[in-house]
C-alpha cells in the first residue's frame, strides 16, 4: 500500500507537468514574445533550452563520475 | 545610540553568555540582535571614527549599500537563533552570535583597516562553529578552514599596507586591477566569495558542521565578500566571467555529490556566482540585482539548509543514498523544503525570481549575450541541484521503512518564517526592491518574462521525469566526489612531504657531521642542540610555511 503512494504521487505529477508543458508551448503560438535576444524569441526556444541543459548536466555529471569519484573514506 | 557599532551589542553579549542561566541564553541572544537592529533606524552617514597615531578609522558608516546587508544579516541572525533554539552548546552559541555581529560590524567599517579586523574577527569566530560539528573530520575541516580564512586576512592586510604606502588612501574606495595592491585585495575577497579553484573550503566545511551552525555559515561569510566586492570592485570586467564561470562548474558537481548539505554548498557557490556576475557589469541596475539576489538567496538558502538541518536532527545523516520517503513523516518540513526549492530555481511568485530577473535584464541590456546563455543555462542547473535533487532525495525518491518525527517547534518556526518571506518577497517585490542601493524603477512581471523562465523550467522537470523513466538519472552512491580543496589536501603534502622528508635527511645528515667534527676537533662527545624536532607536521607545519611565505612577499612587495 505504502508502495503504492509515492507512485501514484508520481504519476499525478508527471500528467501535471506534461499538461502544463504542452499549454506554455502552445502559449507561445497566441503571441510574440519579447526577449533580449533574437534566439529566445524563437517558438519554444526556453523549453528546449531548458531540457537539453538538464540532459547535459545530468549527463556530463554521470561522466564526471568516473574522474571525480572515490570512496567515501577518501581522505580518512 | 548613533555611537554604538552595530553588532557590537551582539559580541559583547556572547562574551557574557557563559554567566547567563541556560533557559535565557537565547531570548538575551535575540535582544541582542534588536538591540543592533536599532542601528538600522540611524540612517546615512559616518557615526564612529577613531584616531590612532594620527590616523583616522571609521568604525561605522552607513550608506546605501550597507543598509540593505545590514537589514538582511540582523533578519539571517534572528532565524539562526529561532532555529537553534534548542541548541544547548555553549561554545556553538557563543561563536554564532558573535560571527553574526562581527559580519554585521564588517558591513560598517569605511576603511581597509577595520574591516580586516571584522575579516579576521567572522574567520575566528566562524571556525568554532565548525569545530562545534564535533565529529573528527569536523575538527580537521575546521583547521583547514581557519587556514584558508586567515590567508584571506593576510592578504587583505598586505593589499590594505601596500595601498597605504602608495597612495596614502586606506578608506574604502574603488579600486581596480592595475596595481599590485588591488590584486591582492582581489584576492582576499575572491577567497571568501568562493571563486573558482579557491572554492574548496566552502564545501569542505559547511557540510561538517552541526544542523544550526550550517544555516548561520550559510549566511554570512561569502556575502560579507560579494558586498566587499561590490564596494570596491564594480564595473570590474574580469568578474563577468568569473562569476559566469562560478554559476555553471558546481552545477555538475551537485548533480553527483551524495552528501545534500554539500550540494546545497556546491549551490550556495553557483547563487554566488549570479551576484558576481551583477558586481562585474557595474551598472546601477546590476548591482541592485547582486544586493537583491544576495538579499533573497541568504533566506532561501537558510532555508534550504534549515529544511536539510532538520532532517540531519531527526535522521541523523543528510547522505541521498540512506534517505528518502520523509514526506510522510516531515510534512511541514518537505512543504518548507519545497517552498526554498522553487524560491532559489526562480518560479514566478518566488523571491528568486524577481532578484535573479534584475541581473538577467542587465546583462540583456549590456547586449552581453554569452554571459546571459550561461547564467540561464546555470539557472536550469540550479533547478537540477536544489530545485529537485534535495527535496527528491530527502523526502521522496522512495518508500521509508522505519518511523521518523517531524522536526521540532522551533526548527518548523524558523523555517515557516524563511518561505513566508520567500513568497511575499515574490509577491510584492517593491518592498524589497524600495531599500536597494539605486532607485530603479522595475517590473519582473512581464509576460514574456514569465513564460520564458516557466518554459525553462517545466521542460527541465519535464527532462528530469524523463531521465528517471528512462534510468538515466545516476543512483546516488556513497562517495567522496574530488574538488579544489583535493589540491591542498592530497596533491600538496604528495609534493610537499617528500621535500621536506629530504630536507629532514640533509639536515640530520649535517647534524651528524657537525658532532663527528665537534667530537674530532675536541676528543669530546658533546651533542648540539637535539634537532629531532624537526619534523613535517601537517597541517599546522604546512601553514606556518604558507603564511611565512605571504610575509616575506609583503616584506619584498614593500621594498
Amino acid at each position: 500500500m505504502s508502495q503504492n503512494n509515492l507512485k501514484t504521487l508520481a504519476k499525478h505529477f508527471t500528467r501535471i507537468i506534461i499538461i502544463i508543458s504542452i499549454l506554455l508551448v502552445l502559449i507561445d503560438f497566441t503571441f510574440h514574445r519579447h526577449a533580449y535576444f533574437a534566439l529566445e524569441e524563437i517558438y519554444g526556444f526556453p523549453a528546449f533550452f531548458g531540457f537539453v541543459s538538464f540532459v547535459f548536466i545530468v549527463l556530463v555529471g554521470k561522466w564526471l563520475r568516473k574522474i571525480l569519484m572515490r570512496k567515501e573514506d577518501y581522505y580518512d | 545610540m548613533t555611537n554604538m557599532i552595530p553588532g557590537l551589542w551582539m559580541i559583547l553579549v556572547s562574551i557574557f553568555l557563559p554567566v547567563i542561566p541556560q533557559y535565557f541564553r537565547q531570548p538575551v541572544m535575540l535582544l541582542s540582535v534588536a538591540a543592533s537592529a536599532l542601528s538600522l533606524l540611524n540612517g546615512f552617514g559616518v557615526f564612529v571614527e577613531w584616531e590612532i597615531l594620527g590616523n583616522t578609522l571609521i568604525l561605522y558608516q552607513a550608506d546605501n549599500l550597507t543598509l540593505p546587508f545590514a537589514l538582511i544579516f540582523h533578519l539571517a541572525s534572528v532565524l539562526v537563533i529561532i532555529y537553534g533554539w534548542h541548541n544547548k552548546n555553549l561554545m556553538e552559541n557563543m561563536a554564532t552570535l558573535a560571527y553574526a555581529g562581527a559580519a554585521i560590524g564588517a558591513v560598517h567599517a569605511g576603511d581597509f583597516f577595520s574591516l580586516f579586523i571584522w575579516w579576521e574577527a567572522t574567520a575566528l569566530t566562524s571556525v568554532f562553529i565548525v569545530l562545534a560539528g564535533n565529529t573528527p573530520s569536523a575538527r580537521s575541516s575546521a583547521m583547514r578552514y581557519l587556514i584558508i580564512q586567515v590567508c584571506s586576512g593576510v592578504l587583505l592586510l598586505i593589499g590594505a599596507s601596500l595601498m597605504t604606502l602608495q597612495t596614502g588612501n586606506y578608506l574604502l574606495t574603488k579600486l581596480d586591477l592595475s596595481n599590485t595592491f588591488g590584486l591582492f585585495i582581489f584576492l582576499a575577497f575572491g577567497i571568501k566569495a568562493a571563486f573558482p579553484l579557491l572554492n574548496g573550503w566552502l564545501q569542505d566545511s559547511y557540510p561538517e558542521s552541526s544542523p544550526t551552525g550550517t544555516v548561520a555559515l550559510s549566511a554570512f561569510t561569502t556575502k560579507l565578500a560579494i558586498y566587499a566586492l561590490a564596494r570596491t570592485f564594480p564595473g570590474t570586467d574580469t568578474l563577468i566571467w568569473i562569476g559566469a564561470i562560478m554559476t555553471a562548474f558546481p552545477v555538475f558537481f551537485a548533480v553527483i555529490e551524495n552528501d545534500l548539505r554539500r550540494v546545497l554548498s556546491f549551490s550556495l557557490n553557483n547563487q554566488l556566482g549570479f551576484m558576481v556576475v551583477g558586481i562585474g557589469i557595474g551598472t546601477e541596475l546590476s548591482l541592485n540585482g547582486t544586493v537583491a539576489h544576495a538579499f533573497v538567496h541568504i533566506i532561501y538558502k537558510a532555508l534550504l539548509f534549515m529544511s536539510m538541518g532538520a532532517v540531519l536532527h531527526r535522521v541523523g545523516t543528510t547522505k541521498a543514498s540512506e534517505l528518502g520517503g520523509l514526506y510522510k513523516y516531515m510534512p511541514f518540513t518537505t512543504v518548507f523544503c519545497i517552498i526554498g526549492a522553487m524560491s532559489i530555481s526562480a518560479f514566478p511568485l518566488f523571491s528568486g525570481f524577481v532578484a535573479k530577473s534584475l541581473i538577467m535584464s542587465a546583462l540583456g541590456g549590456q547586449g552581453l549575450i554569452l554571459i546571459y546563455f550561461v547564467l540561464f543555462f546555470a539557472s536550469a542547473g540550479v533547478l537540477e541541484h536544489s530545485g529537485i535533487k534535495i527535496p527528491y532525495f530527502a523526502f521522496f525518491a522512495h518508500e521509508r521503512k522505519t518511523k521518523v518525527k517531524e522536526a521540532p517547534f522551533n526548527m518548523l518556526l524558523a523555517m515557516g518564517i524563511a518561505a513566508f518571506l520567500c513568497i511575499g518577497i515574490g509577491i510584492f517585490p517593491n518592498y524589497l526592491y524600495s531599500i536597494l542601493p539605486y532607485a530603479v524603477e522595475y517590473h519582473p512581471y512581464t509576460i514574456d518574462h514569465i513564460i520564458s523562465q516557466l518554459q525553462l523550467l517545466v521542460f527541465a522537470i519535464l527532462a528530469f521525469l524523463f531521465l528517471v523513466k528512462f534510468k538515466l538519472y545516476p543512483a546516488e552512491i556513497k562517495s567522496t566526489v574530488l574538488n579544489s580543496d583535493w589540491f591542498y589536501r592530497r596533491m600538496l603534502p604528495g609534493i610537499g612531504k617528500p621535500l621536506f622528508q629530504t630536507l629532514q635527511i640533509v639536515v640530520n645528515r649535517l647534524y651528524l657531521i657537525l658532532n663527528a667534527l665537534f667530537e674530532f676537533s675536541t676528543g669530546r662527545s658533546k651533542k648540539f642542540a637535539n634537532l629531532s624536532y624537526f619534523k613535517v607536521t601537517t597541517p599546522s607545519f604546512a601553514a606556518t610555511i604558507l603564511i611565512a611565505i605571504l610575509f616575506v612577499m609583503l616584506v619584498l612587495a614593500v621594498i
